[in-house]
């Protein structure tokens, strides 16, 4: 027998008591891990919104919202940026909301209730040579043809929620449309959104010759801040620009705010679970207070008896640690399997910082909670504890 | 140990509790040579469990001198290693380890020996034969009868090869005909393994087994009666 499998066995002699103290650190573990991967994936989206090659400005105009839907700007618009120093590239994107999505599948020619049958499928109208500015660098499949007008391409996210692959039939606006090809940015919008022809798009909603947006890409010396204030310069009251750093930051603002709850909540369940621990460690050294003086009766140093106590307790965080990590990635991925909405929009991240942090709170819960149980196992005078009753 | 062939010199030791209200031991003058067994007798609070537990390196006396196997008690530090080398205990409740089987508890001191694993368990294994339990070794503690626990105990206090067992109480709890059979496997290891046995019991029938009796009474040797 080591010493090792005398410190793991040794919590168990106590079952309820272990199960009790294992739940109450578990529920920490859970908070931290699925918070992390909740929050981390989102942070990933954010990061995928500056990657390079895709646009670094979005015009739109004063007063609207740059997610908002429909088109209130002129397409010509997109052209006439073109001539402001520092611009690279331009396109003008229509954005729509399709409310009352019918998908059907041609290959098992069933119907089904689209996603976001609450809050409606996000279309964007958009040249098919000019997709690499809102992040689009690669198609599976084929991408859909100017001048079609039955044709889509389908982010990867949404294409998973509804089962839909590259040929499949969607219909939108009452009409069908072929999915031609699927990709996947890392943008969680944009991977939950649908694509097509801009004009196509501007025919269906009734918005010919409008746009939403201008996305604006700029030369490789030019400042997007110079560029982006040139634009807003040039059209005063007509024209706002948002920077992709921009809209990154405000997103990570609100994920930096739920980063804060996240650690306060998972701080408080820590720290009632160390509690839990401390209170099962005193109570393991009260009822093996005449052992502990055999212990020391047989010739184990103080040390000894203080590392066997510790042991003890970290065994019990690190089984919680195993224990509240299968139980947060699990209830993580049914919760966004069950939850189409929800999923659709999250990827979790399974980054093992987030596992490392989870470990080494376990750890050093056991630590503390274990500390004071162990030093007092240790430092028992061998009479009196051989005595004890 | 020293050239007299006293494994156990003791000289005017004294050991007082409750801020000296109590004197457990009051003058204490023993010797005892290497391989002996003595039995300790006297009445309740006399101070023969302090006695003990001073040669056993439990406790630390006040005043006096003591030498145990060659080892100065009042003045080396390391009484846990001479725990570990040099003592076997056997107390009145086996205290065994309830979680860990009856080949677990006798390897317990031997944690601090740096013994490997392997050699744990053969000079284990060779223990439980010699108290006869060796078809019983990866029972728990509790499926034992008290017995066969106290045998357990004995095979755990002679497994680091200690020159000394000390028994406090050892047939205490058990019925007369068992702790006959324990007292007379502890006499048998003592001759078998040459190792000194000191014994505490309040039973004159168990006393007289032992080669000489030591009376204790107030903290004091009154009497000593060689048996042999």
């Amino acid at each position: 027998m080591s010493f090792l499998s005398l410190v793991v066995k040794n919590p168990f002699r106590n079952k309820t008591r272990s199960a009790l103290a294992i739940v109450g650190i578990s529920i920490g573990i859970i908070v931290i891990v699925a918070l992390g991967m909740v929050t981390g994936g989102l942070e990933n989206s954010t990061q995928s919104t500056l990657k390079a090659g895709a646009a670094e400005i979005t015009v739109i105009q004063t007063g609207s919202n740059s997610f908002g839907s429909g088109g209130s700007l002129n397409e010509s618009l997109a052209a006439s940026l073109l001539s402001i120093n520092g611009v690279k590239d331009t396109t003008g994107i229509l954005r729509a909301t399709n409310t009352s999505t019918t998908v059907t599948a041609t290959t098992t020619n069933s119907s089904s209730s689209g996603f976001g049958a609450e809050g409606g499928v996000s279309i964007t109208g958009i040249e098919a040579n000019k997709l690499s500015l809102i992040g689009i660098d690669s198609v599976n499949g084929t991408a859909f043809t100017n001048t079609s007008t039955n044709q889509v391409i389908m982010g990867i996210t949404i294409a998973q929620s509804l089962n839909k692959t590259v040929g499949d039939t969607i219909n939108l606006y009452g009409k069908n449309f072929t999915i031609t090809g699927t990709y996947e940015t890392g943008n969680f919008i944009t991977d939950a959104g649908i694509m097509m022809p801009l004009s196509t798009l501007q025919n269906l909603t009734s918005n010919q010759n409008k746009i939403s947006d201008v996305l604006v890409k700029v030369t490789d010396n030019a400042n997007v801040t110079t560029v982006s204030q040139s634009i807003e310069n040039a059209y005063p009251n007509q024209l706002s620009t948002t920077t992709a750093a921009d809209q990154a930051n405000r997103i990570n603002q609100g994920l930096s705010f739920i980063n804060t709850a996240s650690w306060a909540i998972s701080l408080l369940a820590i720290f009632i679970g160390a509690v839990g621990v401390i209170n099962t460690m005193i109570m393991s050294v009260y009822e093996r207070t005449r052992e502990i003086g055999v212990l020391k009766a047989v010739g184990w140093r103080d040390r000894r008896i203080l590392g066997m106590i510790l042991g003890e307790s970290i065994v019990l965080t690190l089984l919680a640690f195993v224990i509240g990590t299968i139980v947060a990635v699990v209830g993580v991925e049914l919760i966004l399997t069950l939850s189409p909405s929800v999923g659709g929009i999250i990827k979790p991240s399974f980054a093992y910082d987030i596992f490392l942090r989870a470990f080494v709170v376990a750890f050093l819960v056991g630590v503390i909670g274990g500390l004071y149980p162990a030093y007092r196992a240790s430092r028992l005078s061998p009479t009196e504890a051989l005595r004890y009753e | 140990m020293n050239n007299t062939g006293n494994i156990i010199e003791i000289k005017g030791l004294k050991k007082s509790y409750d801020n000296g209200k109590i004197k457990a031991l009051n003058g204490m003058d023993l010797e005892v040579k290497k391989g002996e067994f003595i039995s300790i007798m006297g009445p309740s609070g006399s101070g023969k469990s302090s006695l003990l537990n001073m040669i056993g390196a439990l406790d630390r006396a006040d005043e006096g001198t003591i030498t145990v196997a060659g080892i100065d008690l009042m003045k080396t530090k390391k009484l846990y290693e001479f725990r570990s080398k040099e003592i076997g205990f056997v107390f009145q409740m086996h205290n065994l380890i309830p979680n860990l089987s009856v080949l677990e508890n006798v390897q317990i001191p031997m944690f601090e020996t740096k013994t490997s694993s392997k050699d744990m368990k053969k000079r284990a294994l060779e223990l439980l034969k010699a108290v006869n339990l060796e078809d019983k070794i990866n029972q728990k503690p509790t499926k034992l009868s008290g017995g066969e626990r106290q045998r357990v105990a004995i095979a755990r206090a002679l497994v680091n090869h200690p020159s000394i067992i000390l028994a406090d109480e050892p047939t205490g709890s058990l019925d007369s005909k068992t702790g006959e059979v324990i007292l007379n496997l502890l006499k048998d290891l003592h001759s078998k393994e040459n190792v000194t046995l000191v014994m505490v019991t309040h039973e004159p029938y168990v006393g007289k087994m032992a080669e000489r009796i030591v009376t204790v009474l107030d903290g004091k040797c009154q009497n000593i009666i060689s048996t042999l």
